[in-house]
C-alpha cells in the first residue's frame, strides 16, 4: 500500500507499505519538471513492485528515498 | 491586553429612512447599505432581506453568518486581514457589537473550484432542522450576493464576503456613538498562582491542500488561510475576530467562532476554577505524515513553554485532519499536559473505531455525537413558504433517508422538503441535542 499518512496502513495491518509523497499527490509531485516527476513516480511505483517480492514479518514501511534497501519495521 | 466590550442587544430588525439604534430596534436604511456594497465594482447583484425566529423562511445558500462588531477605541479593525482590511494587531480598547442578529451571506459562490468541498449549508428560521442550530433564534439581515461572473473564484470569494463585512460595518457604525446597555471587560489578570494553568488548541482548517492555493478563503487568522505552524492568540483577539469562519459546516460560521461558549466559559471562570492562558490555533490538514507529527510537536511544546497544566482541544474538520489534532494530543499528554477532546464522531460501522486514530493518549474526550445527519436520523426539513436566496437545491451526498434515498447531485426546490446538509459537527458546544442509549 503506498501511502502518505503510513501510519494508518500500518497500524490497520497492511503488510507492505511504501511511503508516498503527500495526500494530494501519493505518487508525484507537480512542483517538480515532467521528467522528474515521472522518474520520482517510477521510484515509488518500483520500490513497491519489488517489496511484492520480499517477505515480511508483519507490517513493515518502505522509504524509496531511503539510500539503501533497508525496511523500517513498524514497532 | 485589555478590551472593553459593549452589548448592544438587537431584539427587532426593519427597514426605514436612517440606519440607526434604539432601546434594541435596528433600523437600516436598505438603500445605503447596499450602495455601499455596490461601490466595489466587482460586485454584479445585492439585495437585503430580513429573516426572523420563528418565520417558515428558508435561507440558501449560507455562506456565512457575520455578528456585527466594530473597533471604537484602539489599534485596528475588527475581523482584520480578511479582504485586504488591515491587520494591526487587535484586542486592545473598545469594541461594540451588535448581538443576537447576524448578517447573512447569500450567494451561490462555491468555496473554490477544486471540487469535493461545497457550500452545503442552508438555514430554516423555524421547524425542527433550524433548532440544532444557534442561529434559528437570531434575527438576521441577508444580503443575497453575486459577483461578476467573470471573476475566478477567489477573486468572486473575496467580493461577496467583503460585501457581507461591509453590510456588518454599517450597522456597527450605527453604534459606534452610544452608550452600550451592557458592559463587560475582557483581561487575563494575574491570579492566585496555585490554580490549574488551561490553554486552549483550536484547530482550524486550512484550505491550502483541498483548493491547492495558498490564499483560498477559508476560515481565517488575520486573513491567513494557509497552512502555517501554530499561532499564539490572546482571546481578545479572537473577540476582535482574529479568528474568522468560514468553512463548509454550519458551525464554522464568523458568528460561531466569535460566540464560541468554549472560549467565553474559559475567560469567564479565569481567576475562579483555573488560569486561562490564552489560545494555541493549529491549523489542519497538513498532508504528509511528518509535517502532521511536526505540527502536533510544536503545538505541545508551545503548550508547555506558555506553563500549561491542562489544554482543551477543538477542530473543526474531519478525515486525515484527526492526526495532527489527536497527535497534538498526545504529545502534550506526554509532556504532562492533561487534555480534554471536544470531538463529533465517525460512524460505528463495521466494528470500526468512531473516532480515526485512537490513542490511549486521548482518554478524556468529549463527544457531540456523529457528524452525519444520517446517522442521527435528522429527518427531511418541511417545506417552507418564503425562501430567501436561491430558488433550487443541489443535494450533496444525500442523506439516505426520505425522499432523497441517496440521491447526488440532484437539484431539488428550496422551498420543498429538503434534506439536511450532510455534516452536522457541533465543534464548539452550543447545542444540548441529547440522546437516550
Amino acid at each position: 500500500m503506498i501511502s502518505a499518512i503510513y501510519n494508518f496502513a500500518l497500524t490497520t495491518g497492511a503488510n507492505r507499505v511504501i511511503r508516498g509523497a503527500r495526500i494530494e499527490h501519493v505518487c508525484g509531485d507537480p512542483t517538480l519538471s515532467p521528467e522528474k516527476d515521472y522518474a520520482f513516480g517510477m521510484r515509488i511505483v518500483t520500490t513497491a513492485l519489488q517489496t511484492l517480492t520480499i517477505a515480511v514479518p508483519g507490517p513493515t514501511l518502505f522509504d524509496p528515498m531511503a539510500s539503501g534497501k533497508e525496511a523500517v519495521h513498524a514497532s | 491586553m485589555r478590551l472593553e466590550m459593549g452589548t448592544f442587544p438587537v431584539t427587532d430588525i426593519t427597514f426605514g429612512r436612517a440606519t440607526r439604534y434604539d432601546a434594541g430596534r435596528l433600523t437600516v436604511d436598505c438603500d445605503a447599505v447596499l450602495a455601499a456594497v455596490r461601490q466595489d465594482p466587482r460586485i454584479a447583484s445585492a439585495e437585503l432581506e430580513i429573516a426572523k425566529p420563528g418565520e417558515s423562511v428558508r435561507i440558501w445558500p449560507v455562506r456565512d453568518v457575520i455578528e456585527p462588531r466594530i473597533k471604537v477605541e484602539g489599534p485596528g479593525v475588527c475581523y482584520p486581514g480578511i479582504c485586504g482590511r488591515e491587520i494591526a494587531t487587535v484586542g486592545e480598547g473598545r469594541t461594540h457589537r451588535l448581538a443576537g442578529m447576524g448578517v447573512v451571506e447569500v450567494s451561490s459562490v462555491n468555496w473554490h473550484d477544486a471540487g469535493g468541498d461545497f457550500v452545503e449549508t442552508y438555514l430554516d428560521m423555524s421547524g425542527h432542522y433550524g433548532e440544532m442550530y444557534p442561529y434559528q433564534k437570531l434575527l438576521h439581515l441577508c444580503l443575497v450576493v453575486e459577483p461578476d461572473s467573470t471573476l475566478n473564484e477567489e477573486v468572486k470569494n473575496y467580493a461577496v464576503h467583503k460585501a457581507a463585512l461591509t453590510v456588518a460595518d454599517q450597522l456597527g457604525e450605527a453604534v459606534r456613538a452610544l452608550a452600550p446597555p451592557e458592559y463587560q471587560i475582557f483581561e487575563l489578570t494575574p491570579v492566585d498562582p496555585k490554580l490549574p494553568k488551561v490553554i486552549y488548541i483550536w484547530c482550524v482548517h486550512s484550505p491550502q491542500a483541498m483548493s491547492g492555493s495558498p490564499s483560498a478563503f477559508c476560515t481565517a487568522t488575520y486573513g491567513l488561510t494557509q497552512l502555517t505552524p501554530p499561532w499564539y492568540l490572546h482571546p481578545n483577539e479572537i473577540l476582535d475576530g482574529a479568528l474568522t469562519g468560514p468553512y463548509r459546516t454550519a458551525f464554522a460560521m464568523s458568528w460561531t467562532v466569535a460566540n464560541n461558549p468554549l472560549l467565553l466559559d474559559l475567560y469567564r471562570r479565569h481567576g475562579r476554577d483555573w488560569n486561562f492562558l490564552g489560545v494555541i490555533s493549529l491549523r489542519t490538514e497538513w498532508t504528509t505524515q511528518t509535517e502532521k507529527q511536526l505540527m502536533a510537536n510544536q503545538t505541545a511544546k508551545l503548550a508547555q513553554q506558555l506553563g500549561a497544566d491542562g489544554a482543551v482541544v477543538t477542530w473543526d474538520a474531519g478525515g486525515n485532519e484527526f492526526i495532527e489534532v489527536v497527535r497534538s494530543i498526545q504529545a502534550c499528554e506526554r509532556l504532562g499536559i492533561k487534555t480534554v477532546f471536544l470531538t463529533s464522531e465517525d460512524d460505528a460501522t463495521d466494528g470500526a473505531p468512531t473516532m480515526l486514530e485512537p490513542l490511549p493518549e486521548a482518554d478524556a474526550i468529549v463527544s457531540t455525537s456523529f457528524f452525519k445527519n444520517v446517522t442521527l436520523a435528522v429527518p427531511e426539513a418541511p417545506a417552507v413558504a418564503r425562501v430567501i436566496g436561491l430558488p433550487t437545491k443541489i443535494v450533496r451526498r444525500g442523506s439516505t433517508i426520505g425522499l432523497h434515498g441517496g440521491v447526488d447531485g440532484a437539484a431539488l426546490p428550496t422551498a420543498g422538503p429538503l434534506p439536511p446538509p450532510w455534516r452536522y459537527d457541533d465543534h464548539y458546544g452550543f447545542t444540548s441535542l441529547s440522546c437516550i442509549e
